[in-house]
């Protein structure tokens, strides 16, 4: 697995920038109640962000569901819970074995350079699902990358912090898709939260989905 | 006059007599026997078992037996953590051999990582080289190499073949020769004590000036507690492949000479036994 383009200019982001991404970020998120928090380590002062949230796992996504993600047509696998009105169109009643809990965090990985996104998920009995039973909740688009190298995308590592297993998107690639998109335009790396830009295409592989208000995050518009 | 090559087959032949006893509460059909190994410091836990796996296995019955995993002393054993390691964090300071406690149930969900296959070893192993790439050649050489030679790595360290490793991971040693050593030193500090796993940052070789960083110029920018004498004596060692190395030591040598074939180096900060 290549970790960076031969020839071409990369983007990395330092722990400074990625912290002050980070506030502006967890400050949109209070404006709009999506629940993400800073925490910050007792002994060293770095630290990540994190969201915890609840989704019930369906199999059969009734067709009106579609409609309701408006950031994303193609089918889900994961109904969201805060939305009351899915409720009533989820097939059947669900048992508690299948709400699943996901926790979210973001890290900075200084050695790539990059944010890392860390979760883990468990049933509300405190079952935690297994890598395969995370492999096969993955988005249906991504499905064929992970049949190629599932070593290269999710795997289970240990939390550099709290010392835990968690699973982790792979933060080899990161860079590939981060510069193609930063090279676009060059006013769009001064006015681009990065934060936003990286986490609203590696999260949905993993069911966390950002609300479109966050595009109109800009570094201008934090104090 | 000891050659620098030497130090490099003294941490790759390193051995620590273990003895592998049978959790209490496993169901057996008879007693089991205690196994005596003697594990390589360099590997892992889950990669160099199968003989104690099959010797507890004999007296189970099948349905019994779920994935093994280890523990010392109640603390259970990350298997993805070089042996060396485990061993200097937490039972350099006691009588060998080390006894280890074999479990096939209740796998400790919350503590340790799943190792269903050598898959999940070889990737984990990879992951680790590639990272510490990043640091040393912002992924230059690991990158340039071909994955025959990836697979040369981690065959070399599955089968104990000084040679056929060495013979790729040279490479990985090397540096520009307009440089003195790598752009960041690939390195991980762990104390027993703290509920952090390790600490790792970005930390150059070589100062501006040109001198060269030792092991304490790391330790007093990283983890100065691990240094700072307190009373005027020193309460902690700071341990690597079961040595003391001088705190007047080159970073970079130590970081060609005495990393793991992860090629990270792994330090540990223990109490001092007074005795």
């Amino acid at each position: 697995v290549s970790c960076s383009m031969a020839g071409e200019e990369v983007f990395f982001l330092e722990e400074k920038r990625f912290k002050q991404y980070c506030e502006d970020f967890v400050k949109h998120s209070q404006q709009i109640g999506d629940g993400w928090e800073w925490r910050t380590s007792k002994d060293l002062g770095d630290g990540y962000l994190s969201k915890t949230h609840f989704q019930v796992r369906n199999r059969h996504i009734p067709p009106d569901l579609k409609e309701k993600n408006n950031d994303n047509t193609e089918q889900m696998l994961f109904a969201h819970v805060e939305e009351p009105s899915d409720d009533s169109q989820a097939a059947g009643v669900c048992s508690t074995e299948e709400v699943v809990r996901y926790e979210y965090h973001v890290l900075y990985s200084s050695s790539y350079q990059v944010p890392v996104l860390y979760f883990r998920a468990c049933f509300l009995d405190g079952r935690p699902l297994t890598l395969d039973e995370i492999w096969g909740s993955v988005h249906a688009s991504y499905q064929a990358r992970l049949q190629e190298g599932p070593w290269d995308t999710i795997t289970q590592q240990e939390h550099p912090i709290l010392g835990q297993p968690f699973f982790v998107l792979h933060p080899c690639r990161t860079n590939e898709f981060i510069s193609a998109v930063l090279r676009g335009s060059q006013d769009h790396r001064r006015h681009t939260n990065y934060i936003t830009l990286w986490l609203s295409t590696v999260g949905p592989v993993v069911g966390l989905n950002l609300p479109l208000s966050y595009a109109k995050l800009a570094p201008e518009q934090s104090t | 006059m000891t050659d620098d090559k030497d130090v490099l087959r003294d941490v790759w032949f390193g051995r620590i007599p273990t003895c592998f006893t049978l959790y209490q509460d496993e169901i057996t059909e008879r007693e089991a026997d205690p196994y005596y190994l003697l594990l390589p410091r360099i590997s892992y836990l889950t990669l160099v078992t199968d003989k104690v796996k099959k010797h507890f296995q004999k007296v189970m019955r099948q349905e019994e037996v779920s994935e093994i995993w280890f523990e010392y002393e109640g603390t259970p054993l990350k298997w993805h953590y070089p042996i060396g390691l485990l061993f200097d964090l937490h039972a350099s300071n006691t009588a060998l051999p080390w006894s280890i406690t074999v479990h096939f149930k209740n796998f400790p969900e919350k503590d340790l990582l799943h190792c269903h296959s050598k898959d999940v070893i070889e990737a984990h192993f990879m992951a680790c080289i590639k990272e510490a790439d990043a640091l040393k050649h912002k992924s230059q050489v690991i990158n340039e190499m071909q994955k025959k030679d990836h697979k040369q790595l981690w065959m070399g360290l599955q089968n104990d073949k000084f040679e056929q490793f060495w013979a790729i991971n040279r490479k990985l040693m090397e540096y520009p020769p307009e440089d003195n050593g790598f752009r960041y030193i690939p390195f991980r500090i762990y104390q027993a004590t703290t509920e952090r796993p390790f600490i790792q940052k970005l930390f150059r070789p070589i100062a501006s000036g040109g001198q060269l960083h030792t092991l304490g110029d790391l330790l007093k920018d990283v983890c100065p507690s691990a240094i700072t004498p307190e009373d005027g004596e020193q309460k902690t060692q700071v341990m690597i492949h079961g040595i003391e190395p001088m705190l007047e030591t080159p970073i970079q040598w130590l970081s060609e000479h005495m990393s793991y074939p992860d090629n990270f180096l792994h330090i540990s900060i223990i109490p001092r036994p007074t005795d």
